[in-house]
């Protein structure tokens, strides 16, 4: 048993998830293949509940990830109403997976800690309220430049984090021969005329000189942080107008052709053309996302700010630096001009960066109020999902996961799956870490939800009576194989598989006049997936096993109507179909 | 299991609290049994019942600070609330030993499963770096893992759950306890590796004449494999009875509902399970009266102001805790008072508040 074979699907049907011949596979160590789903055919009618059943390792979760493509299959094809998953793009696939939604096993660890249930369940709705809202066609062109950017960024980041800490020694050694051959750095030091005295002239010379290098490697670091969230500022744009966009690039060229006109270099050139044009990049950067950030602040996340932030500091540094084409100041002035009459450089660069904070905390504020404005009309709708899922909202909308018990934490995580309205549901071992009395109120809930929602459900488990419960149809899997498809009842009456039959008696029965231990089991563990048996997968451990299992595939066929089973000697009669 | 010469463990009046910054919270209340040599007894409650608080209690596994315990237990002639540290780790080990219901978590990540399982052997039997390799090799073997002799050399993490759990099982055994507590040892894992492990704990039991302590959720885990059974519920005893009668007459209305809520295998599929509404009482300030009142589909205006005392039901090995016990007439009359008055839905599942 255990083999491939899709005679199971019923496309006459229309189904609303049609899964066929689906192959995941992962890299195993010493370049090995795990082979985790081999094969493997479902399909899903609306409104229905498919179980998916198995041991630990047989592939069952590994299959329901593989639905919503993460990680996307080797091979097969998965179609949800007629659209081929398998080949959407990234953003195409993004979308989609909002009609795919998921509940885990773990609801207190699915569950953020620290966010509050009311922004749990509507974060969903958070993402995806101005979608729905429609947007401006030009912003899809934005997000190509955006994605084509960040991916550049991507490629430019590795070299810059790696080169950063040379860049900053040999900037300070660099600093350090000019000193010596002006004398320069003497002068620079005459401020600190006094400690100098008291810790000696060279040990306060590497202190400086140290410090200036923790300057330089954070300028570094701050470039390269300021290029990650290009595609995020792109994104952030592209939720505005087009006008919006061409406005923000007009100021960021005037910006630039501002610092080249006034700027005269010290370094040369092609050092001048090259910071220059990382300048204009950088206010390009700096200059759009202040304006969509004003007219769209709950689309400008941390990492704007901080590129924000990034970007101004280099303007003004660089501004500081083209006065009289040094960094650090006259020898004359003093460290960082310090001892001259007119406003230090430093007193210039604190007050700039004092302004942007004021900016960033302007905008901040706009975001806050822009979040709670989406919030106040979401939170009827988280109202009314609690209240569905069995969860009083006036308690729970203010509180953390944490403070929930197991079984209302799996009613949050429900109902942050119902608020997006999904399609498909996959629910992977949702009751497995609750009591039995929780897991018969989580099991009833689900029922309630999917005949108020019409939803379509894969519930995956390892025990059968459960699967049972909750099933219209019932799919035993092992090792990464379809055993045993068909009516839940017929599967449990008569079990045509040898594995269906041994996972029924492993399930533990209230009832004392049962003797457990005169109960067939399943002996040994589950094969490798890197090596799996040849032939039927199931025959290692199986007690009827024959030479045929192991020369032979078995596929699945019909043996009564509706009940598919995939084994060479099958323990119902096919006289029985 | 009434008190006897043969007894193993008898505790008496057992009551652990802990001191939280909102007050007493008391987590065991006042429980009392006895457990014969080479029998085994099932504790069954949901979470938060109290359950793995008493076997910790019994074991003196719980921290100093914050905790209080009373009462007595008595093991084999000791008092074991009278012990101190030292003597304390002589006992566990060759005396009782338990299993834990996360089998990764109970094992030490970076040595490896020989030494894990020899460690008991030097410190408490005192034999050999060489012989307690060999025993442990035996113990490997006869706890059914396959290719012991590799097993020794490994790590926990280069075992499946279930391996693992017959790992913490061999290391459990190693010094031949008399008294065995398995806190939830399978619920961590898959229904097959489940019976497997729970065949396995049975046939040890039974080959070495060891007592058997098995807490569970699940009454369908002790139903054939203990001899005696207590449901906790809220830090007390509410029913206790052995094995066949508590499934056949039993009384108390959360055991049964217990037994209703377990999905069985030959319902049809979309069955409505019988769900036990709400969730169990804040310990810290527990209700008056019968703690299971808010949730009994039997429960009157007497259940909220005055809590039943432990009667005994046919026999005195059968007692249980309840005004209107399951089965009785007057049982029946409640529930039938409760639902034309619209607090239980005519399918039996409350919906109302006590009296409203």
């Amino acid at each position: 048993m255990a083999g491939s074979g899709s005679a199971h699907l019923r496309d006459d049907q229309q189904p609303l998830l049609r899964v066929e011949d689906m192959v995941v596979n992962f890299a195993g160590t010493g370049g090995r293949t795990v082979h985790a789903v081999s094969g493997i055919s479902f399909d899903l009618l609306e409104g229905e509940t498919l179980g998916l059943v198995g041991e630990s390792g047989c592939g069952k979760s590994t299959t329901g990830k593989a639905v919503l493509q993460v990680p996307a299959p080797t091979s097969g094809s998965i179609q949800l109403d007629g659209v081929e998953l398998t080949t959407l793009g990234p953003e195409a696939m993004r979308r989609t997976r909002s009609a795919l939604q998921m509940i885990f096993q773990d609801p207190i660890s699915s569950l953020n800690p620290r966010r509050s249930i009311l922004d749990v369940v509507a974060e969903p709705r958070y993402i995806w309220w101005e979608e729905e809202e429609g947007r401006p066609p030009t912003s899809i062109w934005f997000e190509k430049i955006g994605a084509l950017f960040q991916s550049v960024a991507a490629v430019l980041l590795r070299p810059v984090r790696m080169v950063a800490p040379l860049a900053a020694l040999a900037m300070v050694l660099w600093v350090a021969s000019e000193a010596v051959e002006d004398r320069a750095l003497e002068g620079a030091l005459a401020w600190l005329d006094i400690p100098a005295r008291i810790v000696g002239f060279p040990v306060l010379a590497i202190l400086v000189i140290a410090l200036g290098a923790l300057g330089v490697l954070g300028l570094v670091w701050l470039l390269a942080a300021a290029m990650v969230p290009f595609g995020a500022v792109s994104r952030l744009v592209g939720s505005v107008s087009a006008g919006v966009g061409v406005a923000g690039v007009a100021f960021a060229l005037a910006i630039a052709v501002y610092q080249f006109a006034v700027t005269r270099s010290s370094f040369g050139r092609l050092a001048h053309w090259l910071t220059t044009g990382l300048l204009v990049v950088l206010a390009a950067v700096l200059a759009i996302w202040l304006v969509a950030a004003v007219m769209k602040p709950e689309r400008a996340g941390a990492s704007g700010v901080a590129a924000a932030l990034a970007a101004f500091v280099l303007l003004q540094l660089r501004y500081i630096a083209s006065q009289d084409g040094t960094l650090w100041g006259d020898a004359g002035d003093g460290f960082l001009g310090l001892g001259s009459e007119r406003p230090g450089k430093l007193l210039v660069l604190v007050a700039a960066v004092a302004v942007d904070l004021v900016i960033i905390r302007v905008v901040r504020r706009r975001l806050a109020e822009q979040r709670a404005a989406v919030r106040d009309r979401v939170e009827p709708e988280v109202r009314r999902v609690l209240e569905t899922v069995g969860i009083n909202p006036d308690n729970a909308l203010d509180r953390r996961p944490y403070e929930f018990s197991g079984g209302q934490a799996q009613r949050i995580s429900i109902a942050r799956a119902l608020i997006m309205n999904p399609k498909v549901i996959i629910c992977d071992e949702p009751v497995s870490a609750l009591d039995v009395s929780v897991q018969a109120q989580i099991l009833n809930l689900l029922e309630e939800m999917k005949r108020e929602y019409g939803l379509t459900l894969v519930f995956i488990a390892h025990d059968l009576a459960v699967v049972k419960n909750v099933s219209d149809r019932v799919a035993v899997m092992y090792l990464g194989k379809m055993c045993e498809v068909g009516d839940p009842d017929r599967l449990y009456e008569a079990p045509a598989h040898p594995y269906t039959q041994l996972l029924l008696s492993a399930i533990p029965h209230p009832d004392p006049s049962i003797d457990p231990m005169g109960l067939d089991r399943l002996d040994g563990e589950l094969p490798s997936p890197m090596d799996p048996p040849s032939g039927c997968r199931f025959r290692t451990r199986c007690p009827h096993a024959a030479e045929r299992c192991a020369a032979e595939e078995p596929m699945l066929r019909e043996i009564s109507p509706g009940q598919f089973v995939a084994c060479h000697f099958p323990l119902v009669g096919e006289e029985g179909a | 299991m009434t008190g006897s010469s043969t007894s193993m463990l008898e505790v008496a009046d057992l009551r652990t609290q802990f001191a939280t910054p909102a007050g007493a919270l008391t987590a065991v209340d006042g429980v009392s049994f006895t457990l014969e040599r080479g029998r085994a007894l099932g504790v069954v409650g949901e979470s938060g019942s109290g359950k793995s608080v008493m076997s910790r209690s019994i074991m003196r596994l719980l921290p100093k600070s914050n905790v209080s315990s009373t009462g007595t237990v008595n093991f084999d002639g000791t008092d074991l609330m009278s012990l101190g540290p030292k003597e304390l780790r002589e006992l566990w080990g060759p005396e009782i030993s338990m299993v834990f219901q996360d089998p990764l978590g109970s094992l030490n990540p970076v040595m490896t499963i020989g030494r894990q399982v020899a460690e008991g052997l030097r410190v408490h039997l005192g034999v050999s770096k060489k012989e307690a390799r060999s025993t442990a090799l035996n113990l490997l073997r006869e706890v059914g893992i396959p290719e012991p002799q590799r097993r020794l050399d490994e790590y926990p993490h280069q075992l499946s759950g279930g391996m693992r759990q017959r790992v913490v099982i061999a290391i459990a055994l190693a010094c031949s306890p008399k008294l065995l507590i398995a806190d939830e040892p399978t619920t961590a894992l898959d229904v097959t590796v489940q019976a497997q492990i729970l065949d396995l704990i049975q046939a040890e039991r039974q080959s070495r004449e060891m007592s058997l302590i098995l807490i569970t959720h699940d009454l369908g885990v002790v139903a054939g494999r203990t001899d005696h059974i207590i449901v906790m519920y809220a830090g007390r005893i509410v029913e206790t009875a052995p094995t066949s009668v508590l499934f056949s007459e039993m009384r108390h209305p959360y055991t049964e509902a217990l037994l209703r809520s377990i999905p069985k295998i030959e319902y049809a599929s979309h069955t409505r399970l019988d769900i036990i509404p709400g969730s169990p009482p804040d310990m810290i300030n527990p209700p008056s009266g019968c703690k299971f009142a808010a949730r009994c589909r039997y429960a009157s205006e007497q259940c909220s102001t005055e809590e039943p005392p432990l009667v005994a039901a046919g026999s005195p090995e059968h007692q249980f805790r309840c005004f209107f016990p399951v089965g009785s007439d007057e049982g029946k009359a409640a529930l039938e008072r409760n639902i034309a008055e619209g607090r239980v839905s005519e399918t039996g599942v409350v919906i109302g508040e006590i009296g409203g």
